[in-house]
């Protein structure tokens, strides 16, 4: 992957005011996107990885940071040039029962795109259009004139691709695209993401706490916990060679489906629960469930630097624990 | 292993403005003193319902029990009346649920929370049952117990409120524990925690537990043995390793390759399950995975395959399984 990145995160941050101070949902990262990837960005709940995603479409409108795309800053444009810029970003919601607008029919949820851009000249290619996108997913013309209701979770997932792929779109943004959905449907849906990906060349950030899974679909894996990066390797190295604490706890606490593995294997255990983002503790934000915490992960934050090749890690003590 | 429980042919259907779903249709299996067994199935396929119908949860009407037993230490729990069903839910029998959130009463501190149910059971001061709630909440491991018993349950984190959710199932020492989903709400970090917990109760107390979830990994570290549902049958029973060493049932087998494995590589494609599940308002009288499987045969549509027996434990409901189908093979 020598070419340039299709997106470039350069230290966003997106900090919230509260009552008690400044919740700090994501606090400073970066890392590029390279076309026909999938970027997986995983951490447990409370992260920032959903936030993060939301502030890099600019949902939310950025604290601090820039994205490039395609050479420029997308933060610095207008709200009319954004809706230019916005036809290349699309997302994929995790609830399907809440994504997709109850009182409305299939074909104008996925045609509703297609309405705000005006691309069609007439109903009939409208409706050209949208029979096309459902036949991508795996849907017909037959689902058109039906409403939500009338499907079942993995297909209200489908629709909410097609609508995603309406104004075909360079950027997906994935938010845990697959986590409402039973074992069996969730491989339908990836196996589709895979598919469209293929057929369309297509770049996602697929953002998951299922780690298996994020393996799985992606080529680079960026670990987040407290609004900051730890980790970010290539899939199959931070896998096999987690450099930071937290990621080897991580790793290690996902349950296999294989009874002999799972009684081998010995999971690192972190005490407590992820800390408030609320004024987080200075320094290492892991420092608190870090087993190998020492004084300095207490005084001094820990440099984002590639130690390896391709491999980006935040601690200070990655070269101790390497082995 | 004497059985704690036994489910003989358990059938329970709801009545609807649209007609009857038949969400379970005749559940047989048993759960031994001190085992653990797991309930593994998609939803809708009846393994909350099953677990309702133990505790004498379900709401009837619109639930009714067609037919079957529930025998819990010899008594069959669908003959008891209400009374003497609160002597039995949440003293003998305990239940742990998927949103602690939820279930946990938002306007009432956690400690009185805890020993609510306790107190009907065992006459005690308000002192008492403070130290009780005290002790329980060290018991599952939450810091600082006695400033937590005060706090309402938004205080606490998703971890420490299931923690809170088993204290107060745990709280009567009961015999069976039913953890319905019990971490399905919570990280993977996290997650490892409260099954860790489980486990360590279970040893101290001698318990059995009937776990009920749709994740596999959950399943393989923590069960002694398998049940696995679908569209409120039982199609494959066994221990953890029969299953996952030796799935039988085509939906079990499809259900494990259809999650990664650790050495997937990106280009093999997960192996899915095309469909969904049947419409349980209308079950077909066939086998009900006949329309999602790929080695179905002409018999599957119309008839039901009986249990074929691979070990003591281990059973299997699939025509493919059946002695007479081998010979005629997959063209028949």
């Amino acid at each position: 992957m020598s070419q340039e990145p299709l997106i470039s995160v350069k230290d966003i941050k997106k900090h919230f005011q509260v009552e008690s101070g400044s919740l700090k949902a994501v606090d400073g990262i970066s890392f590029d996107i390279y076309p026909g990837e999938t970027f997986g960005l995983v951490g447990e709940s409370g992260c920032g990885k959903s936030t993060a995603g939301r502030t890099i479409m600019r949902l939310y409108e950025p604290t601090d940071g820039e994205l490039m795309f395609k050479g420029n800053n997308i933060y610095e444009l207008s709200k009319k040039e954004m809706q230019d810029v916005r036809k290349n970003f699309q997302m994929i919601f995790q609830d399907p029962y809440a994504c997709l607008n109850p009182k409305m029919n299939v074909e104008d949820i996925v045609a509703e795109p297609l309405d705000i851009h005006n691309i069609y000249t007439n109903r009939e290619e409208r409706h050209r259009k949208v029979v096309e996108l459902l036949e991508l997913v795996g849907l017909g013309n037959e689902h058109a004139m039906r409403f939500p209701h009338e499907f079942s979770g993995g297909q209200r997932q489908r629709i909410g691709i097609a609508r995603a792929l309406a104004l075909n779109p360079e950027f997906i943004i994935c938010d845990e695209p697959i986590s409402a959905l039973d074992v069996s449907i969730q491989a339908q849906v990836v196996n589709l993401l895979k598919e469209l990906q293929d057929k369309l060349g297509l770049t996602y950030l697929f953002i998951a706490h299922d780690l298996s899974m994020v393996r799985y679909i992606s080529d680079r894996v960026g670990v987040m916990y407290l609004g900051k990066m730890m980790e970010l390797a290539p899939s199959e190295v931070l896998y096999d060679n987690p450099l930071h604490p937290y990621t080897k706890a991580l790793l290690s606490a996902i349950p296999i489906p294989d009874p002999e593995a799972q009684r081998k294997k010995k999971i690192i255990k972190l005490e407590g629960d992820v800390p408030s983002p609320i004024n987080p503790p200075e320094g290492c934000r892991f420092v608190d469930r870090c087993p190998y915490a020492i004084q300095r992960c207490r005084d001094e934050e820990p440099e984002w630097r590639e130690l390896e090749d391709k491999h980006y890690v935040a601690c200070h003590r990655a070269e101790e624990l390497r082995d | 292993m004497d059985n704690l429980l036994e489910i003989k042919d358990l059938q329970i259907s709801f009545q609807t403005f649209f007609g009857e779903v038949e969400a379970v249709r005749g559940v047989s299996f048993n759960v031994g003193k001190k085992e653990t067994v797991a309930v593994v199935g998609e939803s809708g396929c009846g393994k909350s319902v099953t677990a309702n119908a133990i505790m004498q949860l379900l709401q009837v009407p619109p639930a009714y029990y067609k037919g079957g037993e529930i025998i819990f230490e010899g008594e069959n729990l669908l003959d008891k009346s209400e009374k003497e069903m609160q002597e039995i839910r949440g003293k003998e029998i305990a239940m742990v649920f998927q949103d602690p959130m939820t279930s946990l009463n938002p306007t009432m501190r956690v400690g009185p929370q805890i020993v609510e149910g306790y107190r009907k059971h065992v006459k005690m001061t308000k002192a008492e049952a403070e130290q009780k709630a005290i002790e329980m909440l060290e018991i599952v491991s939450v810091p600082q117990a006695e400033e937590r018993v005060k706090q309402y349950p938004h205080e606490f984190s998703g971890g420490m409120r299931q923690r809170v959710m088993i204290a107060l199932a745990m709280v009567s020492n009961p015999k069976l524990l039913i953890a319905d989903e019990p971490t399905t709400a919570l990280d993977v970090t996290v997650q490892a925690q409260i099954l860790d917990l489980m486990k360590e109760l279970q040893d101290k107390h001698d318990m059995s537990i009937m776990l009920i979830t749709h994740d596999l990994g959950v399943v393989a570290d923590t069960s002694d043995r398998i049940v696995v549902m679908y569209a409120g049958q039982i199609v494959e029973t066994g221990t953890t390793d029969e299953i996952f060493n030796n799935p039988k049932h085509p939906y079990t087998k499809r259900l494990l390759e259809s999650v990664p494995r650790p050495n997937m590589t990106k280009d093999q494609p997960l192996q899915s399950i095309e469909g969904t599940p049947p419409d349980l308002y209308a079950p077909p009288e066939g086998c009900a995975f006949y329309d999602r499987c790929v080695d179905s045969l002409k018999i599957c549509q119309h008839h039901m395959p009986d249990a074929t027996s691979h070990s003591k434990t281990h059973q299997s409901s699939c025509w493919l399984n059946h002695p007479m189908a081998q010979k005629q093979g997959k063209e028949g």
